[in-house]
């Protein structure tokens, strides 16, 4: 009611979440490790490479303290290929698959039940382990690709082999991706359902608003056949209950 | 209930059905009602009474739960059979803020009266179809602003499609300014 924005993140709050990625630094001065919040920084020894946090890194780079190295599927091949994969027509109903989540590390105590486990650390998208380093995979996209990207090749560009082929490849995506995104609007239902595994924050981000209103109108349209289908079920399972008798007669039966 | 404070609910609340009396009403003759006319509000006559007050009549029953209602609530002509079977022969092309301006919350109480499975699933498909639209347009908004003959479904939407668009709009908007800020710094 007081808050304008609506639920949820929006655009701005996405990319501003995005910067916490890490990324592969290689330093040119040297610098000792920092005591962050999200935890310590290892130190910077020019020239090997060091993950670092993402503001971080392009703190550094415009200070000229230290180059960043773009994550492998920022490269003009592997952006190329998963191009290549959106495009293909036998996978218009999907997005490129999410790089492997990392195994679980910790086993549950409850059996089946790992959101109870005190100690249990399962990491999984948006801030996965190696998501922009160098060693992150080179054929998936993780979950903030269009933010970090972007990013790299604004403030990162002497980084880069070939900056205009990887700008337009990330364009060509974005707009491959997101012509799918709304093509599944169409299914879109009262209990429906869009299967989006792959989608980044950022694309998130700009449908959220939408999405979230057409579900809720539908949702809100469909309220009284919800409640007249809940009541049916209800009075349905009463008399299945009510059935038991059945027996009854029959055991009367056999006296 | 629709919930009290939200403005979209008294506003939906506040469009007129027609309600026919089934006992006098002379106190009632002169007021803004009955467009302040002097005519006495007999047993037969028919009023457009804001959906609050036409429902409270309705569903009320003074003297106890076998007698008859005060008054019986008969569907909006925006709910009409004229308007469904438009709604069902093209959907994108009917002007739902000619017919009210909170089209889908008028249905939805309407819903909630009557149980009208063929109404419910009429509207539903229509809510779809018009929200594609909706998404077609906020993208291209920038033929739209110069074009004029999409500016006719644009003026047809009602209240929670125009909130829709500019969701979809803001979406994309707020998107492209963040580039544009980040690329700067």
């Amino acid at each position: 009611m007081a808050l304008p924005l609506p639920p949820g993140l929006t655009p701005s709050e996405v990319g501003f979440l995005c910067e916490m990625e890490h990324v592969t630094v290689i330093p040119r001065q040297t610098l000792d490790g920092l005591e962050l919040l999200g935890g310590p920084t290892g130190a910077l020894k020019p020239p090997l490479p060091t993950p670092l946090p993402l503001w971080l890194a392009l703190l550094l780079k415009k200070q000229r303290r230290a180059n960043i190295t773009p994550p492998p599927w920022l490269s003009v091949e592997a952006l190329t290929q998963i191009l290549d994969f959106e495009t293909d027509e036998r996978t218009a109903e999907l997005f490129s698959p999410l790089p492997d989540l990392p195994p679980a590390t910790t086993t549950a105590p409850l059996e089946g039940d790992p959101y109870l486990a005190h100690d249990s650390l399962e990491l999984s998208a948006p801030f996965l382990k190696d998501a922009a380093t160098a060693r992150a995979q080179a054929d998936a996209l993780p979950y903030h690709w269009l933010e970090i990207g972007h990013l790299l090749i604004t403030h990162a560009a002497d980084d880069f082999d070939d900056l205009d082929a990887v700008r337009k490849l990330l364009r060509d995506l974005r707009e491959v991706r997101m012509s799918k995104l709304r093509k599944g609007f169409e299914v879109l239902d009262a209990g429906g359902g869009v299967k989006m595994n792959g989608v980044g924050g950022m694309e998130i981000a700009e449908v959220r608003g939408f999405v979230g209103g057409v579900v809720d109108g539908l949702r809100r349209l469909n309220r009284s056949r919800e409640e007249s289908r809940k009541e049916r079920e209800t009075e349905e399972r009463e008399n299945g209950l009510g059935s038991s008798s059945y027996r009854d007669d029959e055991d009367e039966d056999m006296l | 209930m629709a919930p009290y404070y939200s403005p979209t609910a008294i506003l939906t609340d506040a469009q007129k059905a027609p309600t026919t009396f089934s006992l006098a009403v002379p106190a009632l003759s002169h007021s803004p009602l009955n467009n302040n006319s002097g005519t006495p509000i007999t047993p037969a006559t028919t009023l457009d009474l804001p959906l609050w007050l036409a429902e409270m009549l309705a569903v009320s029953r003074p003297s106890g739960p076998a007698s008859a209602p005060l008054a019986t609530l008969d569907m909006p002509s925006a709910l009409g059979p004229k308007v469904m079977n438009a709604l069902t022969a093209d959907s994108t092309s009917v002007e739902l803020r000619q017919q009210a301006q909170w089209f889908y919350g008028l249905g939805e109480r309407m819903l909630e009266l009557f149980e009208d499975e063929e109404m419910g699933a009429v509207l539903l498909n229509t809510f779809k179809k018009r929200a594609l639209e909706i998404a077609d347009k906020a993208q291209n908004t920038r033929t739209a602003q110069q074009g004029g003959d999409s500016g006719d479904f644009m003026s047809g939407l009602d209240e929670t499609e125009r909130q829709l668009f500019r969701a979809a709009h803001d979406g994309t908007h707020t998107v492209k300014r963040w580039f544009e800020a980040t690329s700067r710094g």
